[in-house]
């Protein structure tokens, strides 16, 4: 081989290198010492030379743990709620906004606000707004006459006022990218369908979202992979009570670290909801692709005549 | 035989004299002067006591030409910082605070000089530093390691830390209220609980007593403060957990008879919730840290200036109030170690543990409590001095495995006082549990 043709091979890889090289420090090390601590028996404070090692016995305890049942079924209900809430009401107010309006930039800035806002702000506005003296929402619900509602300190209320905070703070992140899908979708579709008759509602049930559905599913999964990773909002909030009632999982790591001191099993914990993150963005992908092949073949179909 | 006596006299005379010059000369003599222009770097909280101590410190310098440096960082944030500075070869701290409950991590893994070796040394240690006179409960419990059951004082216990800005248990309670309604102070739980819940009736819209009932840290702290005086502990001395037994309940129900009639939302109330439904004056009664005392009559914090009374922990089968806050320990990779012991002696000195309680802080003596001065600026003193004899430093265990026991603790607490579960069931999930984890660390070795 010619050396000018080994150099044009190997320019992509040497392009590539630095990023992959950051991959593997901030990225594979990293995991790979999660990997390696979770199966040693580690204590905050003792350097990791002292940990004992005890195989799977981390993954043991937590897998025989009923509080990390609880965390994990609260987990997923946190994350499905938040993120089929969000994208309705997201996609809703984009559908909504889309056409022009008067003063449009104005919302559209007021609608994004609360993803702006530093999530421990978040937290903190969220629980004075909750609290049972002073709270605006009590507050407001005694002056109307009715029974002021346990918000944060009754475990069946306690989750819906955590998933009310998240959709408030993160339904404008599927607003904006839904409006941004939404303004950048073919005209001719849209005319033909206007043409062909098509009412408002079957333009969007037809047309308009599946356009966008592309936009949709990568939103979705941001989301979803947010919401299982969400941590400060909650802590702040409720740190996870009453009882486990709102522990999400990131929560219940950070409590097995710097509360329980167990960084062994911290590291295991981490691990698990690595693995979870995973599989969910692994089908979400497999979903993604099957659609796309089967757009292809239907296109390759259509096109024979 | 007379002129021999007088000659013996005189000679015993001049011998006094001039051992009196010398010892005065010894007295002149500075004992800091060798460390002077040394800096010590010093890390505290951002809390009540130290913002006081902050303003003490100018002092030290003025005075022995020692200059100090202090990070202050929020009390939770301190612990890990700690932890990196303690596990350094060559740490950076030549004195810190630390919370009560890291004393079972720093001790075992010698991360904090013991004491006594710097008491021993003629050239550092104080003859007039008095001992006695600090508080006996506090320096139990946040002093002393390595008596019984490893945590508690006792005769192989030795001293690592020295109580500074520590706190206890306390019943604060509206004299308004309590003269309008007729009430007595309640002295003993039995009374306690029955005012508890007669107060919403008496005054609708105000709660008897506030409380932490959050999960986790904050509904175990409320728990421990009834476990005590109710005859209950979390182990016995054979580390056998007994939280679940009659006196263990006992103290639940009483918690959540407290939480039900107190405050609205007390089962989401942190600290601060639970300070502030009181200073607000949504609570008649209050029962928890001293530290509140400062802000009670602080206009910009509280609408109850004026109107509140204290009285000692209730009674239960015994007293036995709270004991906590933070000790001052010499980090053993520290590099100034004598200097740092001098800040700390002259930090608990009779003198200016009187003046940081001028400023506001918690004194450590008991001297202080009682002081003139310090009881005309803080008529609350007298009453926190009585308290303190009765501060009991196994009201909470102090072992490396509480984080981890006192979670499990504070959220399936948290459970029952919610009502999701009864407080029998709670606390035998809490027992089990608790065996567990000190079964996994050892704690069951020497059991048949």
């Amino acid at each position: 081989m010619k050396p000018t043709s080994i150099m044009n091979r190997a320019t992509p890889f040497l392009f590539l290198a630095p990023a992959g090289i950051i991959m593997i420090f901030a990225l594979l090390y990293p995991i790979g010492y999660l990997t390696v601590a979770s199966f040693f028996d580690w204590r905050m404070g003792t350097p990791f030379a002292d940990a004992v090692f005890n195989g799977f016995g981390n993954y043991a305890w937590i897998l025989n743990d009923p509080n990390f049942h609880e965390s994990f079924m609260v987990t997923i209900t946190f994350a499905f709620t938040v993120v089929v809430l969000e994208m309705l009401i997201g996609v809703g107010l984009a559908l909504m906004l889309e056409r022009p309006i008067l003063g449009m930039s104005v919302f559209r800035t007021i609608f994004i606000l609360p993803m702006m806002i530093a999530p421990i702000v978040v937290g903190l506005v969220w629980r004075y707004m909750y609290n049972p003296q002073f709270g605006i929402f009590n507050k407001t619900l005694k002056k109307w006459g009715f029974e002021p509602i346990p918000w944060l300190s009754s475990p069946d209320w306690a989750l819906p006022s955590v998933i009310i905070a998240d959709i408030w703070q993160w339904t404008p992140f599927i607003f904006i990218l839904s409006l941004a899908a939404l303004q950048s979708l073919p005209r001719s579709s849209l005319e033909a369908a206007r043409i062909d008759g098509a009412s408002e509602w079957q333009q969007i049930i037809y047309i308009k979202i599946p356009l966008m559905m592309p936009v949709l599913v990568v939103a979705a999964l941001l989301r979803m992979i947010d919401a299982f990773k969400v941590l400060e909002v909650i802590f702040i909030m409720t740190n996870g009570g009453p009882g486990l009632s709102t522990e999400i999982m990131s929560l219940q790591i950070y409590k097995t670290a710097f509360v329980s001191w167990e960084l062994g099993r911290a590291a295991a914990l981490s691990n698990v909801l690595l693995a979870i993150v995973l599989v969910i963005t692994l089908a979400m992908f497999v979903y993604t692709k099957i659609r796309d092949a089967r757009i292809a073949r239907a296109q390759a179909a259509a096109e024979q005549y | 035989m007379f002129d021999h006596l007088k000659k013996t006299l005189i000679t015993a005379a001049l011998i006094g004299v001039s051992a009196g010059l010398m010892s005065a000369t010894v007295q002149a003599a500075d004992p800091y002067a060798p460390y002077k222009g040394t800096t010590l770097v010093v890390n505290f909280p951002a809390h009540p006591h130290y913002d006081a101590v902050m303003k003490v410190i100018p002092k030290f310098t003025e005075e022995t030409g020692i200059k100090v440096e202090v990070d202050q960082l929020q009390y939770l944030a301190m612990r890990q910082k700690q932890t990196l500075e303690l596990t350094k070869p060559k740490g950076d701290y030549d004195l810190l605070a630390y919370v009560v409950f890291s004393k079972a991590d720093y001790v075992p893994a010698n991360q904090i000089e013991p004491l006594g070796p710097f008491f021993m040394n003629p050239k550092l240690a104080d003859p007039n530093y008095d001992p006695e006179d600090l508080v006996t409960g506090y320096m139990q419990n946040i002093g002393v390691a390595g008596g019984k059951k490893g945590y508690l004082p006792g005769p192989t216990g030795a001293l690592y830390g020295v109580p500074f800005g520590s706190e206890t248990s306390v019943l604060g309670y509206r004299k308004d209220i309590f003269e309008k309604h007729n009430l007595k102070v309640p002295e003993t739980y039995d009374e306690l609980l029955d005012l508890v819940c007669k107060i919403p009736e008496l005054e609708p819209g105000m709660g008897g007593l506030t409380s932490r009932g959050a999960t986790g840290h904050q509904v175990s702290h409320a728990y421990l403060l009834h476990l005590g005086p109710l005859g209950g502990r979390i182990y016995d001395d054979q580390w056998n957990p007994i939280v679940n037994n009659e006196a263990g309940v006992k103290a639940g129900e009483a918690l959540k008879k407290i939480l039900e009639c107190g405050p609205e939302g007390g089962t989401s109330f942190g600290f601060a919730e639970m300070k502030n439904a009181f200073l607000q004056g949504n609570a008649a009664m209050f029962l928890d840290s001293t530290v509140v005392a400062g802000e009670v009559d602080d206009p910009e914090k509280s609408k109850i200036v004026g109107k509140v009374g204290w009285a000692m922990h209730p009674k239960g089968v015994r007293r036995g109030s709270q004991t906590g806050g933070f000790g001052i320990a010499i980090p053993s990779n520290a590099q100034n170690k004598e200097a740092a012991f001098l800040l700390l002696q002259w930090l608990t000195s009779k003198r200016v543990d009187k003046l940081i309680a001028m400023e506001g802080g918690n004194p450590s003596r008991f001297s202080t409590h009682e002081d003139a001065d310090v009881n005309a600026k803080f008529p609350h003193m007298k009453i926190f001095a009585e308290a303190l004899k009765h501060a009991d430093p196994d009201w909470r265990p102090i072992i490396p495995t509480w984080g981890e026991v006192n979670k499990e603790l504070g959220t399936t607490l948290s459970k029952a006082m919610t009502g999701e579960m009864s407080v029998k069931e709670a606390l035998d999930q809490v027992a089990e549990r608790a065996k567990a984890i000190q079964d996994k660390a050892g704690y069951y070795t020497w059991q048949q």
